[in-house]
């Protein structure tokens, strides 16, 4: 029942935050400057053109009403019309979100299957040479930007090889599974770097942990001992690492989509920003501050299960 | 807990992870007007498979907001469509030299310049087989004027009258206009469907629209691709050669590459020049070069110091190197230019106007006599994120700075640019322009005409210069307008407030089985050619 509560009051918090954050976007766009009409036009558009297409955007109106039109939309549920496309928001949601969850759902399961073997090893056999070699390899993984892992990745897998796509994005599900092994291979590097040096070093700490010589001493045989104490306790923080990854996968999207030409939320937010679709903006930035909210909140849930010192009030 | 129920829980999410993902994709978008753009259909298997030959893949860098010429937005993502789908009356042949017939058969032109008869092809259909009637040209040609949020309405700014039916098209102008025949090769001024335009309305228009041309929009995954195939009422017998042209989205350059490497599309355009010498040496592509009425210009903003003195601004042309600038950034495929009008435009492009000699010394002496001894102090705001502008906005510093400049280079979003040239707030600033039309009036008008865009953001209006394009325009003969363009021309290059810096070829490349590729001065791919 504690449980339940503190759900329900986590979700009851998120809508202070969320209305906060709606302000912030909007007053921040039209802080930056540059004007969507402008933009759509061109180079070649003459001033009546553009103030005909301010006022048929509804550009015009005071900056106040605009942000009550946007707020009330929202709580119909409705996203607005994106400014550029002259499209619902929604619509343009629902053909890229699926795309950018995909992504970061591949990322994290490569970095959960490589992450946590080997983070586990290097900290089982601290400072041997197994251990020198995996923390190497993630010092490598973390110094590489990833739009530079990805085009060399597509040089080896596309051009020479030609056994992946060089990016672009298909129509059945092998095709998709084909076009998002490089991106989320790419993407994961950071996130296995940072998984890896997590779980060694907690593996370490707990290692010498009273506890753990205890459940030895007991004469528990070694693979009890590294399932039941040494692992299941090195999650706790490697859980929040991993939720944090998450909301940090959402960001990194927007390099891994436009290098490898997804059709994601990501590159959906860099052409809008620069493009000043306002709308669209402001929807995916609520979009965005909404999933970090929710997966912070899951997280929590999650610690309740792994960690019962951990109570949810 | 133990590990084992750990794990457990762990596969539970993962697998709800992929349920919501699977899940969302399904999701109907709930805006009701699910058009022919947004189609799921995977009908054809040999779909992403460049090796069929009955389809050809384009790598374009930025799919098109709409594919409607009055549209909002257009720019070179758009036309590149648009042209395939729709026509107008004349088009520029081949070599773009001249204006020739395409639903038009012949023209005739009243003695006053003010009445333009056309005879129609008979029966020209449109792509989902209905006949185009007289209502239908006069609904468009009108549209191309009327539309208020179009940035091209002025290409048809002079018609006052349009009178239709199956045989003839007679426009009447408002004034004589001298570029007018011209005009009406522009992507603009082509017949759509009014009866389609009334039946789905303007927001679903806009997105879908049909016309006469080779192609026809079979289906737009937006930000995806643009897939169009053969229109089977086209006029002309056995065209177009391929069957289906899809334009695959792929933004970043240097996947664009890749994937023509890898043989996943067919051809490119916007080929960055830093990666010709790549495709020289790669025996899987083609490197296809194609003139251009592409220039990049020196923008000076007269209304603020130091550009506001004349002095300062014509001292500036000994004081850069546009050969070096034009070597760097295009080299074999540019050249450096002094005259407003490209060189492509032929007679109209004033040739006799000098490429100054890089002399510093020489400037620093001409901005001594103007009274000026310190370095004269400037920012130069280009766009951020374009080696191009990089490029040239660092060689100009550098060039500047030995001849009594002392030149900052800030660099701005684009967003952020245009607001600051916009408002005339800039101080110097470069911009490119690529022709329409194979007439003059385009690029002399935006630079000389202040109540277009204060002069191309320079904020010079020269009252004896704009009526001097005034009479330009509406001169009907050629030989004389033709001079007016050099007079023009040469004004220009004196207020220097406009300075040509080079002009560039455009650059596709394409895998080695692609035939009859050909592109336009002004950047309209020839899609009904192509074959491979």
């Amino acid at each position: 029942m504690d449980r339940l509560n503190y759900i329900i009051k986590r979700i009851i918090q998120i809508i202070p935050v969320m209305l906060i954050i709606s302000v912030l976007i909007f007053a921040s766009m039209r802080m930056i400057g540059g004007d969507p009409a402008r933009l759509m036009l061109g180079e070649k558009a003459t001033e009546s053109a553009i103030a005909a297409l301010r006022e048929k955007l509804g550009l015009n109106e005071p900056i106040a009403k605009q942000y009550l039109i946007f707020m009330k939309d929202i709580l119909k549920g409705d996203m607005g019309t994106s400014l550029t496309y002259q499209r619902p928001v929604s619509e343009l949601l629902s053909n890229r979100l699926p795309t950018t969850i995909k992504l970061s759902f591949l990322t994290t399961l490569i970095s959960i299957i490589v992450a946590i073997p080997l983070g586990y090893l290097a900290g089982t056999f601290k400072d041997k040479t197994i251990d020198q070699v995996i923390r190497v390899i993630a010092l490598v993984f973390i110094s590489m930007p990833s739009f530079w892992v990805g085009l060399i990745l597509m040089i080896i897998f596309a051009v020479n090889l030609s056994i992946l796509p060089a990016g672009g994005w298909g129509e059945t599900a092998i095709d998709q599974i084909k076009s998002l092994l490089l991106p989320s291979i790419t993407q994961s590097l950071t996130t296995i770097a940072l998984v890896i040096r997590n779980v060694r070093n907690s593996v370490v700490d707990i290692s010498s942990m009273d506890y753990v010589d205890f459940a030895r001493s007991k004469g528990l045989d070694e693979s009890a001992v590294r399932n039941r104490y040494i692992l299941k306790n090195s999650m706790i923080s490697t859980v929040t690492l991993f939720s944090m990854r998450i909301a940090a996968m959402l960001g990194g999207s927007v390099i891994i989509e436009s290098v490898f030409s997804l059709p994601g939320i990501g590159k959906l937010m860099v052409d809008s920003i620069f493009g000043r679709d306002y709308v669209v903006v402001q929807s995916l930035v609520l979009l965005f501050a909404f999933l970090v909210l929710t997966i912070n909140i899951i997280t929590d849930i999650i610690y309740s299960f792994i960690d019962p010192r951990v109570t949810l009030k | 807990m133990n590990a084992k129920k750990f794990v457990a829980l762990l596969l539970v999410m993962i697998l709800a992870f992929t349920l919501v993902s699977c899940g969302s994709s399904k999701t109907p978008d709930n805006s009701g007007n699910s058009d022919n753009t947004d189609t799921s259909s995977t009908s054809d298997a040999t779909e992403s498979t460049s090796g069929n030959s009955d389809q050809i893949i384009i790598g374009k860098q930025s799919d098109a907001a709409y594919l409607e010429p009055n549209a909002p937005s257009i720019g070179g993502a758009e036309t590149t469509v648009i042209s395939q789908i729709f026509e107008g009356l004349v088009k520029t042949n081949e070599d773009s030299t001249e204006i020739v017939p395409s639903l038009a058969t012949d023209w005739t032109i009243s003695e006053d310049g003010l009445v333009y008869t056309f005879n129609l092809k008979p029966d020209i259909k449109f792509s989902n087989g209905e006949a185009v009637t007289g209502e239908d040209w006069e609904w468009s040609l009108l549209r191309a004027r009327d539309t208020e949020t179009s940035a091209y309405n002025f290409i048809a700014e002079a018609i006052d009258t349009v009178q239709a039916d199956e045989k003839q098209v007679v426009i009447t102008l408002k004034y004589p206009w001298a570029p007018f025949l011209a005009d009406l090769t522009n992507f603009n001024m082509v017949v759509g469907s009014k009866a389609l335009y009334d039946k789905i309305g303007e927001e679903e228009y806009l997105l879908s629209p049909i016309g006469t041309g080779p192609y026809m929009i079979k289906e737009w995954k937006k930000e995806e691709y643009i897939l169009i195939e053969a229109n089977p009422n086209y006029h002309i017998e056995g065209m177009p050669k391929t069957k289906e042209i899809k334009f695959l989205v792929i933004s970043d350059d240097n996947t664009r590459f890749m994937q023509l490497q890898a043989g996943q599309i067919d051809l490119m355009d916007d080929v960055p020049f830093s990666i010709l010498p790549m495709i020289e040496k790669d025996s899987r592509i083609n490197l296809d070069i194609f003139t251009s009425t592409q220039i990049r210009y020196l923008i000076l903003n007269t209304t603020k110091a130091p550009f506001d003195d004349p002095k300062v601004r014509t001292a500036i042309y000994t004081a850069m190197n546009k050969q070096e600038i034009s070597d760097l950034v295009a080299g074999e495929y540019g050249a450096p230019v002094s005259a407003l009008v490209s060189g492509a435009q032929g007679k109209w492009s004033n040739s006799s106007l000098p490429i100054d000699e890089f002399d510093p010394e020489a400037t620093k002496a001409a901005l001594a006599d103007a009274g000026y001894t310190d370095p004269i102090k400037f920012t130069l705001s280009i766009a951020s994120g374009s080696a191009v502008y990089e490029q040239i906005a660092t060689l100009l510093k550098s060039e500047l700075d030995q001849a009594g400049f002392d030149v900052t280079v800030e660099q701005l979003e684009k967003a952020a640019l245009t607001d600051k040239f916009q408002s005339l707030s800039h101080e110097a600033t470069i911009l490119q322009w690529v022709d329409d039309i194979n007439d003059p009036s385009g690029i002399v008008g935006w630079t000389v005409d202040y109540s277009q865009c204060q002069s191309w953001y320079t904020g010079l209006n020269d009252e004896a210069l704009n009526e001097l394009n005034k009479s330009a325009n509406r001169e009907m003969d050629e030989t004389k307008r033709v001079e007016m363009y050099q007079e023009i021309q040469q004004k220009i290059y004196d207020n220097a407030n406009v300075v040509p810096l080079f002009r560039n070829d455009f650059a596709y490349a394409s895998s080695t089985n692609i035939k009859n590729l050909s592109v336009s001065p002004f950047k309209v791919l020839n899609c009904a050619l192509l074959e491979k």
